[in-house]
């Protein structure tokens, strides 16, 4: 394998498409050559529903990330989201043969084999599936179960799933533009790996993707991934909100929003007003600043009470905290919202451990992106403790030719 | 020494088999008992009855059954099932003889129809009378053929349900996914039939034919067990290697079973295994072992065990359970969304509703349009937000319906909690209640609406507007009509109370429309709340100030 190999990560968002093209080195550090972004037209709660605009706005990223990185992109790394992505956590027991005591890897391959055959439905179409833990005679936690005693030897298996369709749009979109897709990643899958220090993963944390088509979430519990999934919410919705209630196009209150824009609404002193322009310049109207921000916090809670419904069996034994990413993370006053609803710490942030260009990888809007990036590396690096990992990229190349043919 | 026959213990051979009756009623049902007929599955009398003589005509079933020869002149019931239900009793004494002296009878219809729905209810009754055990295998007709078709085959069940010892009931829904979408029609019907018919062959062994472990017509009932409940069937035949797991496997297929999904919340499951000689212990506990896969710990097993010469070299399990429609919805919701979560009832009734009251609403307040719009940007005003207005370019409805809502929304929004201090221009509000004027005609028939189709409206409108939740019942009562032009609704400031004209209104306001720039996409529905709907519409929480 070479020293360093450099990746490209390709997030089809729903408020911008982003390519970002990385780095990595052989000792882990990820340097980001370059990013290129461009406003996503077409894309709806994270799924892409109009084609050919989505590859317009496609190509602008890669030819932008191109021109910057000084590298010919040929392969990415789709991340994909929507709704209709799905998690579980599944167990596969498997009894040892009476005259064998001692764990192999036949064994390990059999309970990981039961803890897979968990029934989708058919339609669907697994993205990841990435083992937690071992369990040998009860005894959890156990990371490598070859070569132990034991009579029973347990699997313990988080698995992504998601409607195949829907998945194979998304590939295809991309492969006509044309570009080669090496893995589809669930984004809040890659975003956690460059949002999550492996401490926190420890401790325990949720990670939220508050991204403008949907809140993607991955919840760690003893360092290993315990719940995802994806809340078809997201700042899109906050400007619906904000644009139904005052009455103004999308856009407008998509800017509104960005620039005045606040969840927090109780300081705001009474009778402050903002005016509202039209495109010519022209003021057509005032609206009181707490209106807008009440408005937004209204909206704002109920996304995150929405993601909190969906962990809340998780959230006693969370010592990390909650961490905020994506573009909405940078809202004001999200986090304290955030709180609010899940009454742990919050912290907003974006990816750390990372070098390059500084303005983007400290920027939330980019860590999914990035953390396609870090995802590639970690599928690439031949780390023992890492192989479901592996096998995983196996998983998603069968997927991937079964899409191309 | 004396000789002890020990085949004697069994069910000797020369017992005679109990006599079984099949019996297709209406269109449907002439199918299922078509397919029986061709496949010479079942060893049992066929009778096919219809209104319609043409349909007879092709049957070929050997007994055939014209009802209500003089009453319909051998044309269909045509959708009316009393019709359906007259012809049959006209016929009553032809059917009490061609089903008299069987032991079992098996009713095949199609709900929704006119036939089906209408002379099956009184087929079992007379099949009852006759002393015979009585099993119905009916299907719910498919969403596309409408709210009312579905209502006729739901009072026709209720009436099967108390005439029958057991009730297997299909979706023809679920049917659907029997084949590929773009297999033909004639083939999701065959295909349809035919599962019909393997489970009726199915139920008819399990119940007659001697086994090693026996299950009777009383476990049958049992795993079926289950108010308003949906038969779930599988059927799976396999030879060679392997055989009882690919068997197996073959009944977890079957769509009524979602490949296994389903069973995760029966209570009750019938597990039939049958083989040739050649069937081996270990088999069937691998075939159990297999299934406990799929399902909980807790349930219970029924199963039954039998020997039949006849399959050969060959296993077939048959799974039999049955799961309430609640279960099976909640169950569909949670699966895939995107063909599943379309709820089926709704579409056609909320339409109707959607331009009766379009209609009605002349505008007598009809207020220049700008009033919406000024008091948005007007201080005083501005947490006077209309409802329905929000978003004037997703409107699709008639200007004149626009207008008066927004007169509209602000007065139902009086009654909120927080509401006295901004009071809409029109109307004088109390602290406590609000008077809300409502055009006699749109009220009475809101009114109406709400009490003749309670559970229905209940449904549409918790469906699909999260404002009115817990809305329908307490309503008409607070509904009076005592002045000729205008009635006045009071409503209590609690906003249950209150909900009734709200929800009649706003059914119509908070359509689609109301999703804003998400109109386009696939509803993200929690709970019964669309969350692309504004969080404040929904709430309609006051904004402060």
């Amino acid at each position: 394998m070479a020293k360093s190999t450099i990746y490209a990560g390709l997030e089809i968002g729903t408020h911008k498409i982003c390519v970002v093209v990385g780095e990595a080195k052989r000792d882990g550090a990820i340097k980001i050559l370059g990013v290129g972004q461009a406003p996503s037209r077409g894309v709806r709660k994270g799924e892409i529903v109009d084609f050919e605009k989505v590859q317009t706005c496609v190509n602008d990223a890669l030819v932008r990330a191109e021109d910057r990185s000084d590298v010919m992109i040929r392969n990415v790394f789709l991340g994909v989201t929507g709704a209709h992505i799905e998690s579980l956590n599944n167990r596969g027991r498997h009894r040892l043969p009476d005259d064998q005591t001692e764990i192999t890897e036949d064994d390990v391959e059999e309970s990981k084999e039961i803890a897979r055959s968990v029934s989708i439905p058919q339609s669907n179409v697994f993205l990841h599936s990435v083992t937690r833990q071992y369990i040998v005679d009860g005894v959890e936690a156990v990371r490598q179960p070859i070569g132990r005693e034991g009579r029973t030897l347990e699997a313990d298996y988080h698995i992504i799933h998601g409607i195949r369709g829907r998945v194979q749009n998304a590939i295809r979109c991309v492969r006509e533009i044309p570009l080669e897709v090496e893995d589809v990643v669930f984004n809040p899958v890659a975003a956690a790996q460059v949002v999550l220090t492996r401490e926190a993963k420890m401790q325990g944390a949720l990670m939220i993707d508050f991204g403008a088509g949907t809140c993607d979430y991955v919840l760690y519990e003893d360092g290993m991934i315990t719940a995802s999934g994806c809340v078809p919410l997201g700042g899109d919705h906050i400007t619906n909100d904000v644009s139904m209630a005052l009455q103004i196009p999308n856009g407008r209150a998509e800017r509104l929003k960005v620039e005045e824009g606040s969840v927090l609404y109780d300081e705001v002193p009474a009778g402050e007003m903002l005016s509202i322009e039209d495109d010519t310049g022209l003021i057509l109207g005032e609206v009181e600043r707490a209106f807008l921000n009440e408005v937004m916090n209204l909206r704002t809670k109920e996304i995150l009470t929405q993601v909190r419904v969906r962990v809340e069996d998780h959230l006693g034994r969370l010592g990390a905290g909650v961490y905020l990413t994506g573009g909405v993370s940078l809202m004001k006053g999200v986090d304290a919202v955030a709180r609010e609803v899940f009454g742990i710490k919050v912290t907003r942030a974006g990816s750390a451990p990372v070098s390059g260009i500084t303005a983007t990888f400290e920027n939330p809007q980019y860590s999914a992106p990035i953390g396609l990036i870090r995802y590639a590396q970690i599928l690439d690096s031949e780390k023992p403790f890492l192989s479901p990992l592996k096998r995983l990229g196996r998983r998603m190349q069968e997927l991937l030719s079964a899409v191309t043919f | 020494m004396v000789e002890y026959d020990r085949s004697q213990t069994r069910e000797g051979p020369e017992a005679p088999g109990p006599r079984i009756c099949i019996v297709g009623v209406g269109g449907a049902g002439s199918n299922v008992v078509d397919r029986i007929t061709l496949d010479r599955i079942v060893d049992a009398t066929l009778v096919c009855a219809h209104t319609d003589v043409r349909v007879l005509g092709h049957s070929m079933a050997p007994l055939k059954i014209q009802l209500g020869a003089e009453l319909m002149k051998g044309i269909g019931a045509g959708g009316d099932p009393d019709l359906g239900r007259e012809a049959a009793l006209f016929s009553r004494e032809q059917i009490r003889q061609a089903v008299e002296g069987h032991d079992i009878i098996f009713i095949s219809a199609g709900l929704g129809g006119g036939t089906g729905s209408g002379a099956a209810p009184v087929i079992a009754e007379i099949a009852k009378n006759t002393g015979a055990l009585v099993l119905v295998v009916a299907t719910m007709p498919f969403s596309f053929e409408g709210r009312r078709r579905l209502a006729q085959a739901e009072e026709a069940l209720e009436l099967l349900q108390k005439r029958a010892d057991a009730l297997v009931l299909f979706e023809n829904n679920r049917m659907g996914e029997l084949i590929l979408p773009k297999d033909g029609i004639q083939k999701a019907f065959n295909q349809a039939d035919q599962l019909i018919a393997q489970s009726l062959r199915a139920v008819s062994t399990i119940t007659t034919t001697p086994g090693l472990v026996k299950l009777g017509l009383d476990d049958l009932t049992s795993a079926l067990a289950n108010a308003n409940g949906r038969c779930l069937f599988g059927f799976g035949e396999a030879r060679g290697q392997n055989r009882g797991v690919e068997a197996l496997k073959k009944a977890l297929k079957s769509p009524l079973i979602d490949s296994g999904r389903l069973l995760h919340q029966t209570k009750n499951l019938l597990v039939h295994v049958a083989g040739g000689e050649s069937l081996t212990l270990v088999e069937v506990e691998g075939v159990m072992k297999q299934l406990g896969r799929h399902v909980p710990d807790q349930t219970h097993i029924l199963f039954g065990l039998g020997v039949d010469a006849k399959l050969g070299d060959a296993i077939a399990v048959t799974l039999i359970s049955s799961l309430g429609l609640n279960q099976l919805n909640a169950h569909a919701a949670a699966a895939p969304p995107s063909e599943m979560l379309q709820p089926r009832a709704e579409v056609p009734a909320a339409a109707p509703k959607r331009e009766a009251p379009a209609k009605k609403l002349s505008p007598p307040y009809a207020p220049p349009v700008e009033t919406s719009a000024s008091f948005l940007f007007k201080g005083e005003e501005m947490a006077v937000v209309p409802v329905g207005e929000a978003f004037p370019l997703n409107h699709g409805m008639p200007a004149e319906e626009k207008e008066t809502e927004a007169v509209e929304q602000p007065m139902l929004m009086q009654d909120e909690p927080v509401a006295e201090e901004s009071t809409a221009p029109i109307i004088e509000s109390t602290p406590e209640t609000a008077r809300i004027p409502v055009r006699t005609p749109a009220a009475k028939e809101l009114a109406d609406a709400a009490r003749g189709k309670e559970s229905t409206l209940a449904s549409v409108v918790a469906r699909s507007v999260t404002l009115q939740t817990e809305a329908a019942p307490p309503q008409d009562d607070l509904i009076t009509f005592d002045t000729p032009v205008v009635s006045t609704i009071s409503a209590t400031s609690t906003v249950i109370a209150r909900k009734p004209a709200a929800t009649e209104q706003q059914t119509f306001s908070l359509g689609e429309e109301d999703r804003g720039r998400f109109k386009d996409t696939e509803p993200s529905i929690v709970q019964g709340e669309d969350l692309d709907v504004p969080t404040w519409m929904r709430l309609k929480k006051k904004l402060r100030r």
